[in-house]
């Protein structure tokens, strides 16, 4: 019978061809957006975890109140001996300090007076230790202009466009102007080993990276730090882990009224992306919800139509004898036949888009200059996994609702009428 | 029900609900068939031979009275049961042909076995064997547009009669014929009703019809007027 009902379907163009069209352009969207936001958002939050957040992040509680300011005053100390016990607790995770600081960057000219000068934003991480991990991390190799990494105290990197703009080479000196941990003014000379463009706006903007070292030196931080970012091994976030390492973490310290101890901060409760990872996962809902919900009304539609066209088919069915609900049900596995090829033609669509947006992406820097956000200025897609089913599932069930909607007429067919109704 | 009666209609009467109040189609009807009868309802359009074919075919039920097709009482039958009844036992045949466009001959006559859950081999056997009954076993293949008037109403007929049913009913089958098709038809509806015992019912306005009946049933006004027993001889046999 499945044979019979397939010929039909193969035969009748009319009956197959529009379902497919409009499963396959449903399902093939939802592919593609769902695909787009996962890698948008994915690569958002990934960003933001390399270059900001960690996964979680300990900083003192005094410090994550007014981590805008980059309280350095308020850092965490005694950061070695807290990093020992932190990787004997979570020995999935490496953990690794970084110091944020502002200050002004200044040019002097060979007679030492000023050149140019401009705000700084500055980051100071583990960069000559390459099992911290953090070069690699911030893609500092990848995103240098111009020079190289500095390979010794002394040396750094700066924005590539802050160079331009205060017309600093290769080797030249510059010098930060700031102040300590304590207060005190403080500066230090550094010879520029390279100049780094990241492609975020928010992150590239008067952006000076130094060694750490360099860093608890200048702003008098020995053995303490800003931040100490926790990363997992593996480096995939997986939100519900990290919520509960942090409030085990959080829970040794619950007591302790201290505003300098320390508090864990897990990704999403940092920068509002906790608000976006939900915004996310509440869109692709939506999506998808009023895809299946537009295919199903269309589908409808065309299955009404599709019953109106084979009126007579039914009718000679039941005076052959075949019951209603036999009918019905028939009707049903149609759709589902039809369903899954509109599907498995809208996934393949859908995936062939989405493999395309992941290698090409979309700029959107232009979008972006003034945004303190930190987004990566080209949004890709990715192609993962659950593309497969995100789209077939509810293609198919689009299909299968709209036609048992539809075939509801079936049941409303009088026999007594079949005569009649077949002799016009 | 007598020895041999496959029909039995007891004062039947057919109501239909019209605007506010009824319509009474058929009035106390008395009818029996026996088992291989060629028997036709004649009568102004209006009469009631549809609506008593719907009766007898389990397409509608009485609404006084009862209706033994085969022993069992339509107007008892769940609308599943009458389907079973008509899927196994009883074969239509339309005024207009009313085969499946997308499938050919012989798929539009295997359909009537598919509901039978009949296996394939046994299938193919049958079909081809109503083809030839019908005379059309060379046109299997072609799908029913390319059929003249006279072959779409054979395939029809082959349709019908391919799950051998015990009763075969066909409401005006000649109305969009011409004298030689409706001849052919009725010469192989004839064959059929000797050879399988089929049982045949019309209903039917046409002259060239009546002439072939053993019996006519004429109708008028719901009742039966006359019930003219021509040839007597494929009643008592
Ligand atoms: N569903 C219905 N509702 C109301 N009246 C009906 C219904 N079906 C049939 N009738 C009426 O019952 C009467 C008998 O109808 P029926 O179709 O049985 O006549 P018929 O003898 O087959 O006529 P024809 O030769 O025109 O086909 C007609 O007057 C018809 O209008
Ligand atoms: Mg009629």
């Amino acid at each position: 019978m499945i044979q019979f009902l397939l010929k039909g379907i193969l035969r009748d163009k009319s009956r197959s061809i529009l379902p497919i069209i409009v499963v396959s352009i449903g399902v093939a969207l939802t592919v593609v957006l769902s695909a787009y936001m996962n890698g948008a958002f994915g690569d958002m939050i990934d960003q933001n975890a390399r270059f900001e957040t960690g996964h979680v992040k300990i900083m003192t509680k005094a410090y994550a109140k007014n981590i805008a300011q980059l309280p350095n005053d308020l850092a965490l100390l005694e950061v070695d001996e807290l990093t020992k016990s932190l990787e004997k607790d979570y020995p999935e995770m490496q953990w690794v300090n970084r110091i944020r600081f502002g200050g002004l960057i200044d040019v002097p000219d060979g007679q030492g007076e000023s050149k140019g000068q401009g705000p700084a934003a500055g980051m100071a991480i583990n960069l000559f230790d390459e099992k911290s991990g953090e070069a690699k991390r911030m893609n500092i190799e990848k995103s240098l202009v111009k020079g190289m990494m500095p390979k010794k105290n002394g040396e750094a990197i700066i924005g590539d466009d802050f160079a331009k703009k205060l017309n600093v080479n290769i080797g030249d000196e510059v010098t930060y102007f700031g102040t300590t941990m304590n207060g005190s003014m403080t500066f230090q000379n550094f010879v520029v080993s390279g100049t780094i463009r990241f492609g975020a706006a928010a992150i590239d903007r008067g952006v000076i990276m130094v060694d750490i070292s360099d860093a608890q030196r200048m702003l008098d931080m020995e053995n303490g730090t800003g931040e100490l970012l926790g990363f997992s091994k593996l480096n995939i976030y997986e939100d519900e882990k990290v919520e509960f390492l942090a409030s085990n973490f959080n829970e040794k310290y619950a007591d302790d009224k201290d505003e300098f101890t320390p508090i864990m901060m897990p990704l999403r409760a940092q920068n509002n992306l906790g608000e976006i990872i939900d915004y996310s996962n509440y869109m692709s809902g939506i999506f998808i919800f009023i895809f299946v919900f537009a295919m199903s009304i269309v589908l409808w539609n065309t299955g009404l139509l599709g019953g109106l066209r084979r009126y007579q088919e039914f009718g000679i069915r039941l005076a052959l004898g075949e019951a209603k609900g036999t009918i019905y049900r028939r009707l049903i596995m149609e759709a589902i036949l039809i369903g899954m090829i509109g599907s498995i033609v809208g996934t393949l669509i859908g995936l062939a888009g989405a493999y395309y947006l992941q290698i090409v992406g979309i700029d959107i820097s232009g979008y972006m200059d003034n945004s303190t956000m930190l987004m990566p200025s080209v949004l890709r897609a990715k192609v993962t996994f659950e593309l497969f089913f995100i789209g077939f599932i509810p293609g198919l069930l689009a299909m299968v609702f709209g036609n048992m909607l539809s075939g509801i007429g079936i049941y409303k067919r009088e026999t007594a009428q079949l005569f009649k109704e077949l002799e016009v | 029900m007598k020895n041999g009666s496959i029909i039995s209609i007891k004062n039947v009467t057919k109501r239909f609900p019209v605007g506010e109040g009824e319509f009474t189609a058929l009035k106390n009807i008395n009818l029996e068939f026996q088992s291989g009868e060629f028997a036709g309802l004649v009568g102004p359009s209006g009469s009631g031979k549809t609506t008593l074919l719907n009766i007898i075919g389990s397409l509608d039920s009485p609404t006084e009275g009862e209706a033994l097709v085969l022993g069992k009482s339509i107007s008892k039958l769940s609308h599943k049961e009458s389907a079973l009844l008509r899927n196994k036992h009883i074969g239509f045949i339309f005024q207009v042909y009313n085969l499946l466009p997308v499938y050919t001959v012989y798929e539009n006559v295997e359909f009537a076995l598919l509901l039978q859950n009949i296996p394939k081999v046994q299938r193919q056997k049958m079909v081809m064997e109503a083809l030839d009954w019908v005379g059309l076993a060379s046109m299997a293949d072609k799908k029913p547009d390319k059929l003249s008037g006279g072959e779409g109403q054979r395939v029809a007929i082959a349709r019908a009669i391919v799950k051998k049913p015990v009763i075969v009913i066909a409401d005006e089958p000649s109305a969009n014929l011409d004298a030689e098709n409706t001849y052919a038809i009725l010469k192989t509806m004839r064959e059929l009703n000797k050879n399988l015992g089929t049982t045949f019912l019309f209903s039917t306005h046409d002259e060239k019809v009546m002439g072939h009946l053993d019996r006519i049933i004429h109708l008028r006004d719901g009742a039966v007027e006359e019930d003219e027993i021509i040839n007597v001889k494929t009643l008592t046999k």
